[in-house]
């Protein structure tokens, strides 16, 4: 080694040094900051990181009772390598049950997407301040109700006395079960979850249209545009980016949503056109403790998720040069 | 203001106005009534059955106002079913979870909220990690039994205990904050918890209020965790106590029927009824505060996604 580059050598591991001191120091005149960090991240090891650990058992056959404790049953269970996920992918229910997933989403997205933009442009129209501030107030409320109360509240109107089978009955037709036909089902749970997040999601689209700047409208009045004309040229791309950022999101998070609604929702009956991924993991590992049948399909689940999510924002920062984190 | 206003509308009064305005502006008021009968009238059905008496709730005849009003139901659903021991059991999580989300977001989100914390991207990459990949409901469960925590009410406090999301909008309005005051704070000697507390905190009221807002809804309408964690009936939560009403409404109703002729006001349906317009009256109670600051955290939170 020559005389030169030795030197570069120590100047650079001095540099490090100096690096490395420079954080130690930072660190130990900073203590307390890192104090604060603490009880959030045992509540995030506890909740997020020790299940990641659980994992294991859908590569087991787990046996809950082997060890002294849960977790350590999981180390001591003999492996079985993919069986699982065979056993799985080879059943016919699994497959209903992804169907079900992608359908009930899908149609939650086809019908309850638009709605909100379309509600959004509307209100906007409304000039009269106190109609809008009463309107708002009014659509947004459903959306602090818990799923259970949405559920009581809709087997309620809906049941077979209920205030819509008398209106049905006396327009002369037949009594509908809503909760109990499978042709009707999966539509109840897109109207429900309309009925709940409709109205909060006007009111996000609201506050973007709001931030339009004005003059652009006043310049095309003056320019004679008409109303469809104004709405068409400066409300929607000036809510665009909004707009495909909602939907990138709302698509990303299509195997992980809706779970709570179904859970409160469904009967054995519609099983077939309602029990979802997660619905049937609840029933699977808690219900029939099938440990790690259901972890192996949760596992799936957080894994397509986990594509969905990522790649949706890869896309948001693409298009829009947006993204969630 | 004002005056700006009204020029506004003398301008726009000069033109001519075009017929599509009037119609689009027409159906927007149309819709929007539909809109809302549809949001208010189910509730308006329910609350009518909670008050009516028991033949018209059975024989369909209630519409929007209560057909013979009577207040037994209301009053049994009260004091002969576990209905008040589980508003108190989820008063307590309500109350109990908020402050501890609260305190563990607030000291989570003001390190983070500093650009020259050092090793703040690793911390923030653990909170990404958590909220893309889900360890799955099986392993969370056995994590909550092996810690002994099933069947009290500190693995639902545990559970919701931080919301990323909700951390984030704090971080994002402390950024926002003013750097000069809590430079001048750090001068004046004052420690980092000192600092944050009296200088921070006291800065960021409206940002606290909304988020605390967000978790105190999320800690009512909580089911599922209750569900999945607790098992004892005497600890559950409204959430789960109203779902199980639900289901039971039949026999539930029969026990409550206390008249020797089997007569009643007291109706499955109407307990139903009784019990819902119970559980939402805190929630409407809520509802101004939500809407002051609720629209208000949109915005915050929105600004910096």
């Amino acid at each position: 080694m020559t005389q030169k580059s030795l030197k570069i050598v120590t100047k650079s591991n001095n540099k490090l040094q100096r690096k490395m001191k420079q954080t130690i120091n930072y660190i130990t005149n900073h203590i307390p900051l890192y104090l604060m960090l603490i009880p959030g991240l045992i509540v995030i090891i506890i909740i997020n990181y020790l299940p990641y650990f659980g994992i294991l058992i859908a590569f087991k056959d787990y046996n809950i009772f082997a060890g002294n404790n849960p977790i350590d049953a999981i180390i001591k269970s003999d492996w079985v390598g993919l069986t699982n996920f065979n056993k799985l992918f080879t059943n016919s229910y699994f497959w209903t049950v992804f169907k079900n997933t992608i359908i009930i989403n899908g149609l939650k997205v086809i019908w309850l997407f638009p709605l909100p933009i379309i509600c959004a442009v509307m209100l906007n129209e409304i000039k009269n301040s106190t109609y809008r501030r009463v309107t708002q107030t009014v659509i947004y409320m459903p959306y602090f109700f818990s799923w259970v109360v949405i559920f009581s509240i809709f087997s309620s109107i809906l049941s077979t006395h209920g205030i819509v089978n008398m209106v049905i009955t006396s327009m002369g037709f037949d009594r509908i079960s809503f909760f109990m036909d499978v042709n009707i089902f999966r539509g109840l749970l897109v109207f429900t979850d309309g009925w709940k997040t409709v109205g909060y999601n006007t009111v996000i689209f609201l506050a973007a249209i709001s931030a339009i700047d004005s003059t652009l409208y006043e310049a095309a009045k003056i320019d004679g545009a008409s109303k469809i004309r104004q709405i068409w040229n400066i409300t929607i791309p000036g809510i665009l980016p909004t707009i495909i950022l909602m939907l990138i999101l709302r698509v990303g998070h299509i195997l992980d949503s809706s779970f709570e609604q179904v859970l409160v929702f469904y009967n054995p009956i519609v099983y077939d056109v309602a029990d979802i991924i997660q619905t049937y993991v609840y029933r699977m590992g808690i219900g029939q403790m099938n440990f790690s049948l259901s972890t192996a399909l949760g596992l799936f689940n957080s894994v397509v998720a986990f594509i969905l999510i990522v790649g949706a924002n890869t896309a948001s920062r693409k298009l829009l040069n947006r993204s969630i984190w | 203001m004002g005056t700006i206003i009204k020029e506004e509308t003398r301008i726009s009064r000069k033109l001519p106005v075009d017929t599509s305005e009037k119609v689009i502006s027409f159906i927007s008021y149309f819709l929007m009534l539909i809109l809302m009968l549809i949001a208010l009238l189910p509730c308006l059905n329910v609350i009518s059955k909670a008050f009516s008496e028991g033949s018209a709730v059975t024989s369909g005849r209630v519409y929007f106002w209560p057909v013979g009003l009577q207040m037994e139901t209301v009053s049994k659903v009260l004091t002969q079913t576990d209905f008040l021991a589980s508003l108190k059991n989820s008063l307590f999580v309500t109350v109990f979870g908020v402050v501890v989300s609260m305190v563990t977001s607030i000291l989570f989100a003001y390190p983070l909220s500093k650009p020259e914390l050092k090793g703040r991207r690793f911390f923030i990459v653990i909170c990404i990690i958590s909220m893309v990949f889900n360890g799955g409901m099986v392993p969370k469960y056995i994590v909550m039994k092996s810690l002994g925590l099933l069947d009290t009410f500190f693995s639902l406090i545990l559970h919701h205990g931080l919301s990323i999301f909700n951390m984030l909008i704090i971080k994002n309005y402390f950024e926002s904050l003013p750097e000069s005051t809590i430079e001048s704070a750090a001068i004046d000697g004052a420690s980092d918890f000192k600092t944050l507390f009296r200088i921070v905190c006291p800065m960021a009221l409206p940002v606290i209020a909304t988020v605390s807002l967000l978790y105190a809804v999320a800690y009512w309408n909580l089911y599922f965790s209750a569900a999945l964690y607790i098992k004892s009936s005497s600890m559950k939560v409204l959430q789960v106590f109203l779902k199980d009403l639900i289901s039971n409404s039949v026999s539930v109703s029969e026990s409550l029927i206390t008249n020797p002729d089997g007569y009643s006001n007291v109706t499955a349906d109407g307990v139903i009824a009784g019990a819902t317009v119970l559980a939402l009256v805190p929630i409407v109670a809520l509802y101004p505060f939500i809407q002051r600051f609720m629209i208000k955290g949109i915005t915050i939170g929105s600004e910096k996604g």
